[in-house]
């Protein structure tokens, strides 16, 4: 009983460590700038408000910021499941020769540094004319996630039985059918962890946007709460709402998916 | 059962609606990007300005500005504001990419001229023939190293000791103008339990910089600063010391928080009595609170050699272009228009109003706070701008490693310049 207590205690504290630099900055996005600026970031707030959520999204047009998240985040995160599951299911239900080397290579691409790869790719984008453009963005995106997610997936439909696949065939399925009918329903649970995961790498990366993007209007979500920062001074409240507001998506996925994101993490774990 | 079920539904309807969104987002995704493939420089009639001015006053005075402008017809201008940060960090990807935007917020002098070096800029030469009651130091600072103008100046601010008016009065000091008055005042106000000298290192270490310069010119004069920043000079020079030297008799009077937290809190610091005075750039302001900025006054960086001609800093911002325009005359029509007092005055009347126009016949706020600093820099007679801005972004760093490093051990001074001197000279090699 008192071991019980003593790790609910513990427990407690440690969780209250983590959550209280979000609840600072929830604490911070009440506060007037006046109030920030005379008391300093640290104090306790001495006012509380509303207008800086106002101000973040109106005058930072934090609004076309999340529209552009997510015109690059859903596509992306549906594009590279899908083409990830393809290859998945074709490497790990067919014998094709060299699948592990392929499966390698493909696996390969994420062990690189991405920051080595954003001169090459700023320069290739605009070699193709797609600069400066949401689509350069979703490509991107795509290809570094799809040789993860084609590992994962593959790990997972490897596992499925044969004799399902085998009554299939007999029953007259092609492997198309296959994929779409037998394969892709079992592997949900996979595509659905995956694809909160992805969610929130795509909806969360800075990197990418600024180095293929460079009109403000076009920036997604994670350059725009950047840009709330001026030259030298920042209203740090604002930034606060500003972040607030940004979280909403992913948190959203989050609680909407939040078993399969343990489930995600589990993958393959057992066999 | 129900319990089960209803969820899973719901999720289906949740992935189908996320799918139809994505697909929906998909087709005007393709649309609008296929109209403009890098929008940087539209062909006929659009100019596209990259400014890195994205603090909410500033972006909404920019937009006035370029409004204004596209009332007087000619090209018209498309204003791009990205986060100051990414900016800097992308200036030299767009500047090199196939298809640049045309005009850019940035800072005269040697980081212009960083530029200008690598053959990026426009040579804006008949830009200037309008300007020629800009003063001498202007068009020096917009010269490059091939003797070419390269940059148009549209505005500039200052550096001083700011404090408070009322807590000069509470402690009763009056603000010094030589080095011994200023020993003075510090040991007042540490006599009071309050730290004399504001600072702010933490994030921003860069702040200390200004500590050297202003040492550095009130010492051996801007000359000699300016030489040592290009490389010129050496570190490890006994003249260099003696900055060091001087900068100890005061280093006990620094707060000794100052080295945790970043210049925007020392500002609350100083505005909270918590500090006395703070030597800081004018833009410091837009971080106070409104009911503060009547209260806040400054003095000029105590002389130190009266025999050393006085330099002040006051770093110059303005416009270049890219040196792969289009539209050549529509770029240099809208600088021109840009370095006139009527445009100039439009940017200062709507952003925070603490920077003075380049152009001498432009009106500056009219604030006894303005207007006193623009007499300092007026009767200063040499200008210097900042380390980073008379160097290279490149040599800052060095900078704020051997000053913090000073900071925490002022006793490893000739230990300190040899590093610093190390590391410059790769810089300057590189």
């Amino acid at each position: 009983m008192i071991r019980r207590t003593g790790y609910h205690v513990a427990m407690g504290l440690i969780s209250f460590l983590w959550v209280a630099p979000i609840l600072w900055v929830i604490v911070i996005s009440f506060r007037s700038f006046d109030d920030v600026a005379a008391n300093g970031l640290g104090s306790l707030p001495h006012s509380f408000t509303f207008s800086t959520y106002k101000s973040a999204w109106e005058d930072a047009d934090e609004f076309r910021a999340l529209i552009n998240s997510l015109l690059v985040t859903i596509p992306a995160v549906l594009l590279s499941l899908g083409l990830a599951s393809v290859a998945a299911y074709g490497l790990a239900r067919y014998s094709i020769p060299l699948r592990r080397t392929i499966l390698l290579l493909m696996l390969m691409g994420n062990l690189l540094p991405p920051q080595i790869l954003l001169i090459p790719i700023s320069r290739f984008v605009e070699l193709i004319g797609y600069y400066d453009t949401l689509i350069a963005l979703i490509a991107v995106h795509v290809g570094f996630g799809l040789g993860f997610y084609t590992f994962v997936l593959h790990g997972f439909m490897r596992d499925l039985p044969r004799e399902i696949q085998e009554a299939a065939t007999i029953d007259g399925a092609g492997p198309g059918k296959i994929y779409s009918a037998v394969i892709l329903p079992l592997t949900r649970p996979a595509l659905a962890a995956l694809g909160a995961l992805s969610f929130t790498w795509i909806f969360n990366d800075l990197l990418w946007s600024i180095t293929v993007i460079r009109s403000g209007e076009k920036m997604p979500v994670t350059p725009a709460l950047l840009g709330l920062q001026g030259l030298f001074v920042s209203s740090w409240n604002v930034i606060a709402a500003g972040t607030v507001i940004a979280a909403v998506p992913t948190v959203a996925v989050f609680l909407r998916f939040q078993k399969h994101f343990v489930g995600g993490l589990a993958i393959g774990a057992v066999k | 059962m129900t319990g089960l079920a209803v969820p899973r539904s719901d999720r289906r309807t949740f992935l189908k609606g996320l799918g139809l969104l994505g697909a929906a987002t998909l087709v005007p995704g393709c649309a609008t990007s296929s109209k403009s493939p890098g929008s940087g420089s539209a062909p006929s009639g659009q100019l596209a300005l990259q400014s890195n001015l994205s603090s909410e006053q500033a972006k909404a005075a920019m937009e006035k500005l370029v409004a204004a402008y596209n009332k007087t017809g000619g090209s018209q201008v498309k204003l791009n504001t990205v986060a100051s940060e990414i900016f800097r960090t992308q200036l030299p990807t767009y500047l090199t990419s196939a298809n640049p935007p045309d005009v850019y917020t940035w800072y005269a002098g040697s980081v212009a001229d960083s530029y200008a070096k690598k053959d990026l800029l426009l040579d804006v030469s008949s830009v200037w023939d309008s300007m020629g009651n800009y003063s001498k130091a202007m068009q020096t600072l917009s010269t490059s190293s091939a003797g070419q103008k390269i940059f148009v100046p549209t505005s500039y601010y200052w550096w001083g000791m700011f404090y408070r008016k009322s807590n000069f009065a509470k402690w009763g000091v009056t603000p010094p103008k030589t080095w011994a008055e200023f020993v003075a005042v510090c040991k007042t106000i540490q006599s009071k339990g309050i730290p004399p000298i504001g600072i702010g290192l933490g994030d921003t270490p860069w702040v200390a910089s200004a500590w050297f310069d202003y040492l550095n010119i009130r010492i051996n004069g801007a000359p000699f600063h300016r030489q040592l920043l290009a490389g010129q000079g050496n570190f490890t020079d006994p003249k260099v010391k003696a900055v060091f030297t001087k900068w100890r008799e005061v280093l006990p009077y620094f707060d000794p928080k100052g080295k945790s937290f970043p210049f925007q809190e020392a500002t609350s610091a100083l505005l909270a009595g918590k500090t006395g005075m703070f030597l800081i750039g004018t833009f410091f302001a837009d971080s106070a609170p409104k009911d503060a900025l009547d209260d806040i006054d400054f003095f000029q960086f105590p002389i130190i050699d009266p025999a050393v001609p006085v330099a002040e800093e006051a770093p110059t911002d303005g416009y270049f272009a890219s040196k792969k325009v289009q539209d050549v005359d529509g770029v240099k029509k809208f600088l021109t228009w840009l370095a006139t007092a009527e445009a100039q005055e439009i940017y200062v009347q709507n952003s925070s109003g603490t920077v003075i126009p380049a152009n001498p016949d432009g009106k500056s706020a009219d604030t006894p706070l303005v207007q006193k600093g623009k007499a300092m820099i007026e009767g200063a007679a040499e200008i210097t701008q900042f380390f980073n801005r008379d160097s290279s972004d490149a040599l800052q760093p060095t900078a704020d490693a051997a000053l913090t490093k000073f900071l925490d051990k002022p006793d490893q001074i000739d230990k300190i310049l040899k590093d610093w001197q190390a590391a410059a000279e790769k810089v300057f090699k590189a």
